[in-house]
Formats: structure tokens, C-alpha cells, sequence
């Protein structure tokens, strides 16, 4: 008996032992890592921002600390006997435990929200709300990867061939592959500074803004139509795109390019091309269709703006925000109507003639004419034959009626009532221009440019992480926030924490927005100059290359796929600017609306433009790049979603655009790439790869060449249909 | 393949394949096309529907000049049309007080089920027996684009996934050599809402309805170009897919052996797809019970090639056949022009269509969807206070008909009944996220579970809406 107590004794004090090395050596609790994840998987769904049932949410911290309907309290920091959390999630009675319906938490996630409770119950906001810190002033890219790597116990990959670099970086940073004369520049280049030197002359291509251009439109939901029923063609929005492409190849500064496209109407006497960069919302849709209420769709179009804006630059999904406060993220329903209100007093009201618009002419045509003019006056003489030639250039650049933005007058205003449930009928409180609390404050004016300041004021947290996250991921596949269209609490966590934070107080501080500068630090990394090749290791412990042990790996983009054919094969017209063009596309394709345009082949070169120049239309966008995964424009897309199927295989093998190309790519082989067919097969792949084809490869071609009675075209054909020439690597 | 081995392996492979989907942008690309029969979330009742066929007709036809008889309209016909009907509502055209119009054409009883159907469907009289009408349809919208939008993807506007791509995404294609989703458009020119309403949305683009062209190729690109032999194209392809080993050997990447993979589907494509399209090959009988005439685009062409679609496995067969917006503006578009036509172009076809699958044994597991975006007033319609120049309706959301049959929808049945001028439901009403939702039961997936995380929410076909309709199901 007596050692039955003893036991019993030295149990107890053991016991409590363990208790007291548990919990005083426990970890303190983080609230994002380890709390948060609990609390959206098993409160949200009732007490977030869609259901707030018995009055308690716990996405608005002041509400889990005052008293619910019930009058009870759910959570009192330090104290989990008087939280009524903590009473439920524990309780044996069926009547009383949450979640009701589903199973009861783990033990160990009961510990942790206990453990919280009672280490005060600190709120922590969401990283992505918080601002970027720099770890270390002698950070760097490879820094953060290499230590991350080191921390999963892999390494770098050895350094990419010349060749596949050389190709890697001319396509990454224009779009295009290198000429032959380009590619016997860099490989016969032989310093330590001819790799620098190669990145400096790419990013002063004017290819370059064709290539970025290509990204921002995806999230401009840029096209050359109206979008519904009829889908009226915009004949002359192409300004704007001309806008953007002008705006990269000259790196404006990324604070300016932003304001510039929200707000460069109410800049003080802003100039022809800030007014012309509003466009950027005006290729919102626009209803024709007969019998539709104009004022449903001017709304529509806000809507649009709204969701856009905080998309592009805020990485925030706020669609959901339109009907109910956000579930998962702390925005509330009538915030998204305050920010509703700055966009909710343009003129614009879904007229089928686009109105308001400006007669404008493009930088590069405004730059092009202001030339011209310098030249005549240089002439003098208006009846020479050279006058009068020069004469008829400037005259043919002619501006054209673009839409743009235009603030009402301060009289006429319209008032911001909210919508109940999205509904645009059901008016609610009248509300004003104003930003969502989870964000800091605007210390700037309540319209457009008031805004757009805002966003890229260096206290905004989330712009240029959201900003540097898109075009990391342009160049690597992958962004560091996997999610580029939402930094919430449901998107992806970054991979790379202090790289993003890094990258973004670097691009808004040092860099003073600077895309370039930014770019080049990304491709000058050792991280970015990684061979792509894939072992069975990194397959194993990373698949998707999220820890970067390798060089970046994906199919090319749509426009990518056909600009590289069409310079393979020497066809591609380098004309940068311009309005759209209309290459070969099937008859029939663009049979879907009555009486409104048709398709007319371009001929005279013109036809073998850049894809960027394809005019889109959104209901029928160009058919073998919408095989390649590009959207259709209609709304904002930040990330397209890579495919592989065989209707591809079907556009590069038979599509008259690629059999042409092949065509032309064969006969470069026979008069350029000298005497002999192994010769001449070997050039046509350099032309494509920037390298000979190895022993194997080189054989297969030639084989073909003899199987198919000599038929070069059919190699081209295979050359532009390789693995290797349709994928980034 | 049975239906019960098809649900059998999806509940096995459910699981592994969500992880799969969760996890993974490589190869994906096969899966559509691949057959790779694997089930997203499946309900836990065996599925009726293999695949669907979904006769869309696009513009709106009329319930009140084909299926729904309204003899007191007739009474009411150029009388002003009573405030209670246009209080508080919005139409498309309709300003003012409109007159009342009555049927246009005459009724009568068909089939051991007397169901009452117009003079103007003779052949589509003789398999009413066959079918289940749906007289209480109602709609959230009136005007098209956004209305045919909101029956195929669930939404008014675009962005949104067709329902085509939300099946083959949630349960694979069946067929490995032909498209999951494919589409045939007829009529004047493709439908309001355009490429959207078969567009894959957010989902990836793969799931997108190939569209399969009357004229040209069939599938884009799916020739070869002149000189091109299938020799010839055989010795091409083997020498990249050759190439593509070499360079897997020395890249790693497992998506070139994907790439390889597609391209031998892309060849066998180029077989399959002419061969299945080749309505020529068909017996007369058969031309004769469709009215087909080969080389034409046509309603009856499609609905031929629907079946040989359905004959071969494809999950989802949408069909679009256009110009039935008979508002009385013009004679095209008015209920004694164009909308007589449209109904002589579609009666023949889509009875044989019944009339076929139910011989061959495929109205068994074959879904078949009849129905416009939404139905006309029972006024005349008045744009601009006056009267048009020909007979015609305005755009109606509150009530229209449809029919469905197969793949266990109860037959020989009428479910749903309209007032007695025909304006808007009394009893057992369908919305369209209702209707949605029953497909998709059919097919076996709960509607409720196939969604899609996209723009921080998760998505679904009948957004947070539709109810299964139980009592049209056998």
C-alpha cells in the first residue's frame, strides 16, 4: 500500500514534471503558422467573413474579445478557462462542441490553440500585409537560395551551356531567339564581361518592351474588341498597347507607369501619352447587345476595374468582397464599395461607341511625326521631290479616337451606394472613396490618382512584392509566391521569404522601380544561369524546381512558340509598333458574329509580324494561340496555365503559319549552310538551338532527309516541333 | 466499358486522382484525351450517363408556338396586355403596353400520352412518347449572350468553365483518340456568347470544347498540308519522338516524355477524327431518317454526327443551332419567316436523333438536352411603343420549355406547368443551375462537390445554388 502511494507520489511529480519542461520549454506559438492554418480550416466557414454567426468572426480580431450574441466571450487572453473556444472545441456534449458536423480537432491542434490562449492569444496580421524587411545589407539572390538549398541539403547546378544560355536569355528578355550573327557574337566572345554585355544589349532591344508588354496585357484583359454579344471591334486601341511596349523599352519608372495608367488623366496638365496610358481600364467590356441596360454594365465595368487594380498590384483576390465580406482575408463588404467609389466617377457608361474618347497618337507615332517635321524644316524647300515625299510620311501618321478615362465634374458625381449581396439593384449605405483597413492608410487625395499613389507609396506592403513576384516568375516558371494572383491567407506561402522581401525594398529603393535594373540583377545570378537539366534527386525532393537547385524549365508562351518559328525560318518582320495585324488564320474561324468585320489575311509582310500584334479578338481569339493557353481577355489573367496536348503537336506540325516557316527554315539550310546535306541539317538546328546537334541527334535528321526522298522541308518541319525548341530551358 | 466498371474504377481512382491534380502541371495534357478514366468526387449512387448530348437552340425558340398550348391566349390575342404582367418587371424590347398575342399555329394530341404539340413539329409528334417535357423552365436572364452563357457555364458573364469542360475535368474522356468535349455549331453563325460558352474558363485549357467545323478541317489543323503523306507524317513524327528520347536522356524532364505521348495521339488523331466525321460513310436509311445531306452545314448533319460521336465515346457533345430570335422586327426574325424555317431544319433531325440512339441501345447511358436560353412573352413584342410589322415575341426568362431523354429520365412525361397564358411558372419550376445540377447527377457527380479553386474561392457549375430535379428520374 505504502509503495502504491509512493509510486503514486513520485507519478504525480513526474507527471507535473513533464508538464512543466513541456510547456515552459515549448516554442512560443506563431499565430500564422501554427494558429491561423486552424482556425480557416475550422472556424471560418462559420465565424469569417461570409457567416458571423452568434455575432463572432475571427477574421476582425476585436470581435473574438468582446462578448458574442451568447454573452459569452471566446477568447480571453491569457486565460483558457474563460474562453468559451476553448470550452467548446473540447467539450464531450454533442449539443455544445465545434465544429458541429465534422470531427472534433486533433489533440495536438486543441494543445496549440490552448497554449496560444494562454500565451496571451497574440493576432499577428498576415505576412503579406506586414511591411518587407532586409535581413542582410550583403543579401543577394543567390545568398537566400543557396542557404535554402544548403537547408534541404541540395546545391546549385553547374552553370547552363553558353549556347542554352544564350538562348535562355535573348528569349527572356525580347522574346525572341538570337540571329546567327547574334548568337557567333556572344559564342565567339571569349572575355569575362561578354555574358554582361549580351544582357546590356538585350535589355536595350526594342524587342524588349514587346516581350513585357506581352505579360502586362494579360492583366490589362487588352484586345482589339468590345467583348459580349457582338463584340464590335476597337480599332484604334492599339495605341495603348503601343503605349505599354514604348513605356518598357524605356523603362518608366514602375511608380509612374502605375499612375500613368490608373490616373494619368487627373495629373496636372498631364501630356498626350498619360492620358493616352488610361486606356489601360477602358478595355474593360463594353454591351451591345440590343435590349441590355447600359447602366448594368457600366457597373459591370467598374466592378471590373476594381477587381483588376487590386489584383495586378495588390496580388488580392477581392471578387468575393462584391457580395459578402471577404471568408478567408480581412476585408469587409462595405470596403470593397469604398474602393468601388474611386473608380465609380468616370464619364464612360457602356455606350456602344466607347465614348469618352481622345484623338491621340501613339509615343512612337508622336516621336516618328515630331522627327518627320524636323526633317522637312531641315528640307526648306516644300517643292523639291524629297520635300514632298517626306511630306507624304508625315501625313500618313495619323492619330485616332482612342477611349480613355474621364472624371465627371465635381456637379454631376455619382454617389456609391453599397450593393446588398452584389446586387447591383439593392442599394445600400452610401459610401466613400476610401482603402481598406487591413492596409495602411492613404495620406493622398480620395480619386484615381489619390489611389494609384497610394499603391506605390513605399508603405504599401504588398505592390512590390506583388510586382517583382509576376516577373520573377516570367523568367523562372514558378513565382517565389506560387500564387501570383493572390498573397491571402489561401493563397501559396512564398518559397523564398527574404528573397521576395530583398527583391522588393531593392526594386522600390534601390532600383527606384527601375524594370530593368531588376531584371538584370535576375538574369546576372548564378541562380538564373543554373543548367535545367533534371536528375532523378531533384525530381525526387522537388519536382517542380520550387527550391531552385536548377535552371528554370517550361513551354514557351503562345507568342514565343510563333515569334521563334517565324525568326528560325527568317521570316519574322521585326517592325516594332503599329496597329494589329491579321495573319493567316482558317476560313470560317471568325464566322461567329452577324455583320461585324471579317478576318483579311495581311499580306506584304505584315502577315508575318509579332504575335503581340495579332489582333485579338475576344470572342475568337487567334485559334493556334489559343491552343497555347493564351486567355481570351476578358478578364484580368495573371498566370496561364501551361497545357500539353496533342492539338498542339496538330498547330506546329500543320498550321500554314509553321508549315511556311518550315519551308523557309529549309531553304536558309540549303543556301547558307554550305555544300553538304549534314551540313546544311546541322545549320538549320544551330539556327534553332544555337548548337550543333549531338551524334544521335544529327543522325535522325539526316536519316529523315533520306527517308523522305530529300525532302529538307519535312527536317525543318521536325526541327521547329522539337522538345528542345518548344520549351524554355 | 459498363457503367457500373466505370464507376467502379472512378471510386478507386478518385482519390489519387485529386492528389494528382492538387499536385501537378506536368502531363496534365494527357489526361483529357488520354482516357485515363479516372473520377474527380463521385457521388455515391452509380451514374445513368456515359456522356451528354445538348441540343442548344441558340436565339430562343418560342414555347408558345411549339410545346406549350395556350388555348386562353388565343382569346386574349391584340388585346393590351394587363398592368399586372408588366409591373415592376424588365424586358429586352417590350416598352409601354404591348398587345397580347395568341399561338400562331394550331395543337393537338400525340402519342398514348396525348401530349399537345404543334402542327409544326410532325415527325417530333410521333416521339413524344419517347421523351420528358419540361414546361416551367425559368432563367435569371433576358437578354442572349449572357443568358446562354448562364445555361452553359452557370454565370452571365464570361470566364466562367462551359459544363462540357467541368465533366471531362471531373471525369476524364473516354474515347483515347477524340476529343472529350466537342462542339458543333449550324445555323447563320455561331451563337451570342460566342467561343466562351465552350471555353474552359479557369480551368486549364485543355478542357475547352474543340469545336468540330463543317468546312476545312474538321479540328484545326488536323491535315496534314498538301504532299504531306500519312507516310510521310509517320517517318516525321518517329523522328522527333526519336530526338525527344535522345534529349530525355539527357534533360530529365518527364514532360517530354508527355510531349512524345501527344504527338502520337496528334497522329492518331489525324485517323480518327476524319473517320469519325465522315457522315458520307452512313447508309441511305439513315439519311433518310435525319434529312442529312453530306457536305452541307446543317442541323441534321450535326445531329448524325452527334451520334456517331456518341457511338464512339465522346463524354460531351454540344450543339448549337442558331437564328430562332423571332422578335417580329424583320422577317427573318419573326414566327412566320425564319422561326418556320428554323423549325423545319430542326424537326426531322432531332426526332431521328431519339429515334437512332434508342435503336442502336444508346439512350440507355446517353443524356440528350433539348432547349433555348431562355422563351418569349406571350405579347407581341412593342420596340419603341409600336407594334412590329411581323408576328413575333420579346425575350422571356420566366417561362420556357425543354425536353430531356435517356440515361434514366423518365419518358412519356410531363413535369412543370405554366399559367394559362403561358407567362411564368405555377408548378414544379426548373432553374437552370437546377437543371445543371441534374446533368451533372446523371453523369455522377454530386454538384456540389466538382469544384475549382481559382481567384481565392472555390467555383462550381451551379455556383452556391441548384437543386437535383428527383422527380423526372427514374
Amino acid at each position: 500500500m505504502k509503495k502504491i502511494a509512493t509510486i503514486s507520489i513520485i507519478s504525480i511529480f513526474l507527471l507535473s514534471g513533464v508538464w512543466w519542461w513541456t510547456h515552459s520549454h515549448q516554442e512560443k506559438i506563431d499565430f500564422n503558422t501554427q494558429v491561423r492554418p486552424i482556425l480557416n480550416k475550422n472556424c471560418l466557414a462559420c465565424h469569417g467573413g461570409v457567416k458571423q454567426q452568434s455575432g463572432l468572426s475571427f477574421l476582425f480580431i476585436e470581435e473574438s474579445f468582446s462578448p458574442a450574441k451568447s454573452g459569452k466571450t471566446a477568447i480571453v487572453p491569457g486565460n483558457v478557462r474563460k474562453s468559451e473556444m476553448i470550452h467548446r472545441i473540447t467539450s464531450d456534449d454533442p449539443e455544445i462542441i465545434m465544429p458541429p458536423d465534422k470531427p472534433p480537432l486533433s489533440e495536438k491542434e486543441i494543445e496549440t490553440l490552448k497554449l496560444w490562449v494562454r500565451q496571451g492569444a497574440k493576432f499577428d496580421s498576415h505576412w503579406a500585409y506586414k511591411s518587407p524587411k532586409l535581413e542582410s545589407e550583403n543579401a543577394s539572390i543567390d545568398f537566400f537560395v543557396e542557404r535554402k538549398l544548403t537547408e534541404e541539403g541540395l546545391s546549385f547546378s553547374e552553370k547552363a551551356s553558353r549556347s542554352t544560355l544564350l538562348r535562355r536569355v535573348s528569349l527572356d528578355l525580347t522574346g525572341l531567339p538570337p540571329t546567327y550573327e547574334e548568337a557567333q557574337a556572344f559564342l565567339t566572345d571569349q572575355s569575362d564581361l561578354a555574358y554582361e554585355k549580351l544582357v546590356d544589349r538585350l535589355l536595350q532591344s526594342p524587342h524588349f518592351g514587346e516581350k513585357w508588354a506581352a505579360m502586362w496585357l494579360d492583366l490589362a484583359r487588352y484586345a482589339d474588341s468590345q467583348g459580349y454579344q457582338k463584340d464590335l471591334l476597337r480599332k484604334e486601341i492599339w495605341r495603348y498597347r503601343d503605349w505599354l511596349i514604348h513605356a518598357f523599352n524605356n523603362d518608366l519608372p514602375f511608380d509612374q507607369f502605375t499612375i500613368e495608367q490608373l490616373a494619368g488623366d487627373l495629373l496636372e496638365a498631364p501630356t498626350d501619352d498619360q492620358i493616352l496610358a488610361t486606356a489601360f481600364h477602358r478595355n474593360t467590356m463594353t454591351n451591345d447587345e440590343g435590349g441590355t441596360d447600359d447602366e448594368e454594365y457600366r457597373v459591370a465595368a467598374v466592378i471590373d476595374r476594381v477587381n483588376t487594380t487590386f489584383e495586378v498590384w495588390q496580388g488580392t483576390t477581392i471578387a468575393c468582397v462584391q457580395c459578402h465580406s471577404h471568408p478567408y482575408d480581412p476585408i469587409r463588404h462595405q470596403e470593397y464599395y469604398e474602393l468601388y467609389a474611386y473608380f465609380n466617377n468616370t464619364a464612360d457608361a457602356d455606350f456602344s461607341s466607347d465614348i469618352p474618347k481622345t484623338l491621340l497618337f501613339s509615343p512612337p507615332q508622336r516621336t516618328h511625326r515630331e522627327q518627320l517635321q524636323l526633317e522637312l524644316e531641315e528640307i526648306g524647300d516644300s517643292l523639291s521631290i524629297e520635300y514632298q515625299q517626306k511630306m507624304k510620311d508625315f501625313i500618313a501618321v495619323q492619330p485616332g479616337q482612342v477611349q480613355i478615362m474621364k472624371e465627371l465634374p465635381p456637379d454631376s458625381s455619382r454617389v456609391t451606394r453599397i450593393f446588398e449581396r452584389g446586387n447591383w439593384l439593392a442599394h445600400g449605405d452610401t459610401v466613400f472613396a476610401d482603402t481598406p483597413d487591413f492596409l495602411p492608410a492613404s495620406q493622398y487625395g480620395r480619386d484615381r490618382l489619390g489611389l494609384a499613389k497610394w499603391l506605390v507609396d513605399g508603405n504599401n506592403p504588398l505592390t512590390s512584392r506583388v510586382i517583382v513576384n509576376r516577373f520573377w516568375e516570367q523568367i523562372f516558371g514558378n513565382g517565389i509566391v506560387y500564387t501570383l494572383e493572390d498573397f491571402g491567407t489561401q493563397g501559396r506561402k512564398p518559397t523564398h521569404p527574404k528573397l521576395l522581401d530583398y527583391l522588393a525594398i531593392k526594386f522600390q529603393d534601390d532600383y527606384q522601380w527601375s524594370v530593368k535594373d531588376l531584371l538584370k540583377e535576375i538574369v546576372m545570378s548564378q541562380t538564373y544561369q543554373q543548367s535545367s537539366k533534371i536528375t532523378e534527386e531533384f525530381y525526387k525532393k522537388d519536382r517542380y524546381n520550387y527550391l531552385l537547385a536548377r535552371g528554370p524549365r517550361y513551354r514557351l508562351s503562345a507568342e514565343a512558340i510563333r515569334d521563334q518559328a517565324l525568326t528560325i525560318s527568317g521570316l519574322l518582320n521585326r517592325d516594332v509598333y503599329g496597329p494589329s495585324v491579321m495573319p493567316p488564320q482558317p476560313d470560317g474561324v471568325w464566322n461567329v458574329i452577324r455583320h461585324v468585320g471579317s478576318w483579311q489575311t495581311d499580306q506584304g509582310g505584315d502577315q508575318h509580324r509579332r504575335g503581340i500584334y495579332t489582333f485579338w479578338r475576344r470572342v475568337s481569339p487567334y485559334p493556334s494561340m489559343m491552343t497555347f493557353d493564351v486567355p481570351s481577355r476578358e478578364v484580368c489573367v495573371s498566370r496561364r496555365i501551361r497545357t500539353n496536348t496533342p492539338l498542339q503537336a496538330m498547330v506546329t506540325l500543320n498550321d500554314p503559319v509553321f508549315v511556311e516557316a518550315a519551308e523557309h527554315l529549309a531553304v536558309r539550310m540549303r543556301e547558307e549552310g554550305g555544300e553538304k546535306i549534314e551540313d546544311q541539317i546541322n545549320y538549320g538546328y544551330f539556327l534553332a538551338l544555337m548548337k550543333e546537334p549531338d551524334e544521335i541527334k544529327h543522325h535522325e535528321l539526316v536519316d529523315l532527309y533520306h527517308k523522305t526522298n530529300g525532302s529538307m522541308e519535312l527536317v525543318a518541319n521536325v526541327i521547329l516541333n522539337l522538345d528542345e525548341v518548344i520549351m524554355m530551358h | 466499358m459498363t457503367l457500373k466498371e466505370e464507376y467502379n474504377q472512378r471510386i478507386h481512382s478518385s482519390m489519387k486522382r485529386r492528389a494528382f491534380l492538387r499536385s501537378t502541371s506536368l502531363g496534365l495534357g494527357g489526361i483529357a484525351l488520354s482516357g485515363l478514366l479516372t473520377g474527380f468526387k463521385v457521388n455515391p449512387y452509380l451514374p445513368k450517363a456515359k456522356r451528354v448530348i445538348f441540343l442548344h437552340m441558340a436565339g430562343a425558340p418560342s414555347q408558345l408556338e411549339l410545346f406549350d398550348y395556350k388555348p386562353a391566349l388565343q382569346e386574349l390575342d391584340g388585346k393590351p396586355c394587363p398592368d399586372s404582367l408588366l409591373k415592376g418587371k424588365r424586358f429586352a424590347f417590350i416598352q409601354g403596353v404591348p398587345d397580347m398575342l395568341g399561338p400562331q399555329f394550331s395543337f393537338s394530341r400525340h402519342g398514348q400520352t396525348g401530349t399537345w404539340v404543334s402542327e409544326l413539329l410532325p415527325h417530333f409528334s410521333k416521339v413524344v412518347d419517347d421523351v420528358c417535357f419540361l414546361k416551367a423552365m425559368h432563367t435569371d436572364e433576358f437578354n442572349h449572350a449572357p443568358a446562354q452563357l448562364f445555361m452553359h457555364t452557370g454565370g452571365p458573364r464570361l470566364g466562367r468553365p462551359a459544363m462540357g469542360s467541368w465533366v471531362t475535368y471531373g471525369l476524364g474522356s473516354l474515347n483515347q483518340n477524340l476529343p472529350g468535349f466537342v462542339v458543333l455549331v449550324s445555323g447563320e453563325s455561331a451563337p451570342s456568347g460566342g467561343k466562351s460558352l465552350w471555353g474552359s474558363g479557369f480551368l486549364p485549357s485543355e478542357y475547352q470544347g474543340v469545336e468540330l467545323r463543317s468546312k476545312g478541317d474538321p479540328v484545326l489543323y488536323v491535315n496534314n498540308p498538301e504532299g504531306v503523306t500519312r507516310d510521310l507524317r509517320k517517318k516525321t513524327i518517329d523522328a522527333i519522338n526519336n530526338i525527344n528520347r535522345q534529349e530525355y536522356q539527357e534533360a530529365g524532364d518527364p514532360e517530354i516524355l508527355a510531349r512524345i505521348k501527344q504527338y502520337e495521339l496528334a497522329f492518331k488523331m489525324q485517323m480518327t477524327v476524319p473517320e469519325a466525321t465522315d457522315i458520307d460513310s452512313e447508309p441511305e436509311y439513315i439519311h433518310k431518317l435525319y434529312g442529312t445531306e453530306p457536305g452541307k452545314v446543317s442541323f441534321a448533319n450535326n445531329c448524325l454526327l452527334a451520334r456517331r460521336l456518341a457511338e464512339r465515346d465522346v463524354r460531351f457533345i454540344q450543339l448549337y443551332h442558331r437564328g430562332w430570335d423571332s422578335h417580329g422586327s424583320n422577317e427573318f426574325e419573326s414566327l412566320h419567316g425564319g422561326f418556320l424555317e428554323r423549325v423545319k431544319e430542326v424537326d426531322q433531325a432531332m426526332s431521328a436523333l431519339v429515334i437512332d440512339l434508342k435503336q442502336r441501345g444508346l439512350l440507355e447511358d446517353t443524356l440528350v438536352v433539348w432547349g433555348g436560353e431562355f422563351g418569349r412573352t406571350p405579347m407581341q413584342e412593342n420596340r419603341g411603343g409600336v407594334s412590329n410589322k411581323f408576328k413575333g415575341r420579346d425575350h422571356h426568362g420566366e417561362a420556357f420549355t425543354m425536353w430531356m431523354t435517356g440515361a434514366g429520365i423518365k419518358t412519356g412525361m410531363t413535369y412543370g406547368e405554366t399559367d394559362e397564358i403561358g407567362y411564368a411558372g405555377v408548378k414544379d419550376r426548373i432553374h437552370i443551375h437546377d437543371l445543371q445540377a441534374t446533368i451533372l447527377q446523371q453523369l455522377g457527380i454530386d454538384h456540389e462537390k466538382l469544384t475549382y479553386h481559382f481567384q481565392g474561392r472555390d467555383f462550381r457549375l451551379t455556383d452556391v445554388h441548384g437543386h437535383v430535379v428527383k422527380d423526372i428520374i427514374t
